[in-house]
């Protein structure tokens, strides 16, 4: 269970200060696939670093599970499992170490890494690569081991910034299977895109991004009934083209 | 604690799978280094030979009008050359080491019993290549003029002693160890170096790299404290250099057993007590290089940036070496307590078999341990920067 209430934060940059997220709230249920829909630009990345603490908010809390981000980083990181934007792998450690040493850092022995790893390979089907070293994998075989690493430990929650960045059509179905899996499990998943197809397909709830605001928040008939299209492309782009925002 | 070992363990086994940082740390430096300096040891022991006992090369110019003087050159091993045509010309460009000339009243004077002249030509700025054989010739010039004079005394019936009356004596208090020659002054430097920036490519590449390569944001997801992170990527790269160190000083001990340092009192041969004493003075410094380094690759916003400080810390501990070789001064105590002037110190105390002190231990090591926890310290806050992870 994640909840974001008033998050605010802005950039110094050369030309002027730049407000990447602008009092954003929202909340991402157990047992639910939410969707953070919003165009390149849109604040994304920024909400979730402050999610996983990589960056502090401006103004605002961040919940997960009941924890302040602010006063408890460290046990909402043990709350959470990350795909950052960055999804660098170590190269010259196979894959299999690379999870291994991601459990370890979370604290699990062994034993219950080399379990948690057999069940990901299965799950995310890495059985052919898992033993090979990093350098030259294939960017959906990088995808996959940095998901695999990032929920070694099994979190309540789980964090992903546009997860299908790159991937083949048969990486995407897998990688969307899993993440089924997961809701089913009763994990609470937050997703990024800026592909709507994609959300669609996924997500239980969508929450639309723009500008660093919510412009729209919902399931995806909701988004439709609302806007008054009648396909989520063209809501999608009424929600973030309007310039008062149509729920904020 | 635990977070610190396995990031510890990660970095360094990540580090011995890099098959170029391997060469470079545990075959490239080992060797090179001990050659280096087994070379110009060589060197310069075949060239002072060369200068004190071979035959003297020197061109004579007048040769003909001081016939015994040069016959007695010539039984002093001394090889009478024809004179070039410019004596001044080819000192000047190196083609002569030194040129006698022979003046034209020398017959004269000589026959009348006037002092003689002759004149040395030779370059002062040049004390290395020809500074030996200067003094040498003047040496057997003194020699001949004294020889002569006190013939000359005995012949008038006077007792020789009249014309001495000082008698100078010397006495040479140095250890054998301490008459050290050209490549133990270079051996300090390059251990402090090696010492220094001897894990820079594991530094950069744990920090700049991790962040360039994109892995560092994952990383920093994790519970881990920052703390730890930094912590086992400074303690990675000084186990890292501690072992390139230990198989470099290693490897000197087995070429300075195989290539003796030749025809020179000084003595190359530390033994293993020497070694380990050399190892632990180095250590603050090994420290101190990983946690600068990490530092610096923490700031730098890419691994080019990271490199290109790299020149200015080569410079850093050549500075006391260089301070010493213009102002040599006397060794006080506060000396040991300046990272890099003291190491330099204590190292040519090993060398040199000279006494230390315990409390010159606590001095250099304490002085230096503080300057790295404060280092430490710094790095440790850089590493909590929020552009950290997301500048790339």
């Amino acid at each position: 269970m994640i909840r974001v209430e008033g998050l605010r934060k802005g950039f110094r940059t050369r030309t002027g200060r730049i407000q990447a997220v602008d009092g954003v709230s929202f909340a991402a249920a157990d047992g639910q696939i939410t969707g953070l829909l919003g165009p390149n630009g849109a604040g994304k990345t920024t909400i979730l670093r402050m999610l996983y603490t990589l960056m502090s908010p401006d103004a605002g809390r961040v919940l997960v599970d009941g924890l302040d981000a602010a006063i408890e980083p460290t046990r909402v990181r043990e709350h959470l499992g990350v795909l950052p934007d960055a999804r660098g792998i170590y190269k010259r450690l196979t894959a299999r170490e690379n999870i291994a040493y991601f459990g370890a850092l979370q604290g699990l022995d062994a034993r219950l890494i080399a379990e948690r790893t057999e069940r990901l390979v299965s799950a995310l089907d890495m059985r052919d690569f898992i033993d090979r070293r990093a350098e030259g994998f294939s960017q959906g075989q990088r995808t996959k081991t940095a998901i695999a690493r990032a929920l070694v430990h099994a979190p309540r929650n789980v964090l992903l910034d546009e997860p299908t960045n790159g991937l083949d059509v048969m990486t995407t179905r897998s990688l969307r299977a899993f993440l089924l899996e997961q809701r089913a499990e009763g994990r609470c998943v937050l997703l990024s895109s800026h592909i709507m197809q994609e959300v669609a397909l996924l997500c239980d709830r969508i929450v639309v991004i723009a500008h660093g605001r919510i412009v729209a928040d919902g399931t995806s008939g909701e988004l439709r009934e609302a806007t008054g299209c009648a396909n989520l492309e063209d809501a999608f782009v009424k929600a973030i083209g309007s310039d008062e925002g149509l729920f904020a | 604690m635990r977070a610190l070992w396995i990031v510890l363990r990660k970095e360094l086994l990540d580090a011995f799978r890099d098959r170029r940082m391997l060469l470079v740390a545990f075959v490239v430096i080992p060797l090179a280094i001990p050659l280096v300096l087994a070379g110009t040891n060589a060197l310069s022991a075949r060239k002072q030979t060369r200068q004190l006992e071979g035959p003297l090369q020197l061109p004579v110019i007048g040769a003909e009008r001081a016939p015994n003087l040069v016959a007695w050159l010539q039984s002093h091993n001394v090889q009478v050359l024809p004179a070039p045509r410019d004596a001044d010309a080819a000192v000047r460009t190196q083609e002569c080491d030194v040129v006698l000339r022979i003046d034209e009243q020398y017959g004269e004077d000589w026959r009348a019993g006037r002092p003689a002249s002759v004149e040395v030509i030779f370059d002062s700025s040049r004390p290395l290549a020809s500074g030996a054989t200067v003094s040498r010739l003047g040496g057997l010039l003194d020699g001949y003029g004294s020889t002569v004079g006190t013939l000359r005394l005995v012949a008038r019936g006077i007792h020789p002693a009249v014309a001495n009356p000082l008698q100078v004596g010397t006495r040479d208090v140095a250890t054998p160890e301490a008459r050290f020659d050209l490549s133990q002054q270079i051996l300090p430097y390059l251990l402090l170096l090696l010492a220094f920036i001897g894990g820079m490519q594991l530094a950069i590449d744990a920090t700049a790299g991790e962040r360039e390569r994109q892995s560092l944001e994952p990383l920093l997801a994790t519970p881990v404290s920052r703390e730890s992170i930094i912590g086992a990527k400074i303690l990675a790269t000084a186990v890292f250099s501690l072992l390139s160190i230990a198989v470099t000083l290693i490897a000197y001990r087995l070429v300075f057993a195989i290539v003796p340092s030749r025809g020179m009192d000084a003595s190359f041969d530390l033994g293993p007590a020497g070694l380990v004493q050399l190892f632990l003075i180095i250590l603050p410094i090994v420290l101190l290089g990983a946690t600068v380094l990490t530092a610096l690759a923490a700031f730098a916003r890419s691994y080019r940036e990271a490199q290109a400080y790299l020149p200015l810390l080569m410079f850093l501990p050549m500075i006391p070496s260089l301070v010493l070789m213009v102002a040599p001064v006397r060794t006080q105590l506060w000396m040991l307590a300046v990272p890099f002037l003291s190491q330099n110190q204590m190292i040519l105390r090993v060398l040199r078999s000279e006494e230390i002190r315990a409390l010159d231990w606590v001095v250099s090591l304490g002085a230096s341990f503080a300057v790295v926890a404060v280092v430490w310290f710094i790095a440790a806050r850089l590493y909590h920067r929020e552009q950290l992870a997301t500048s790339s």
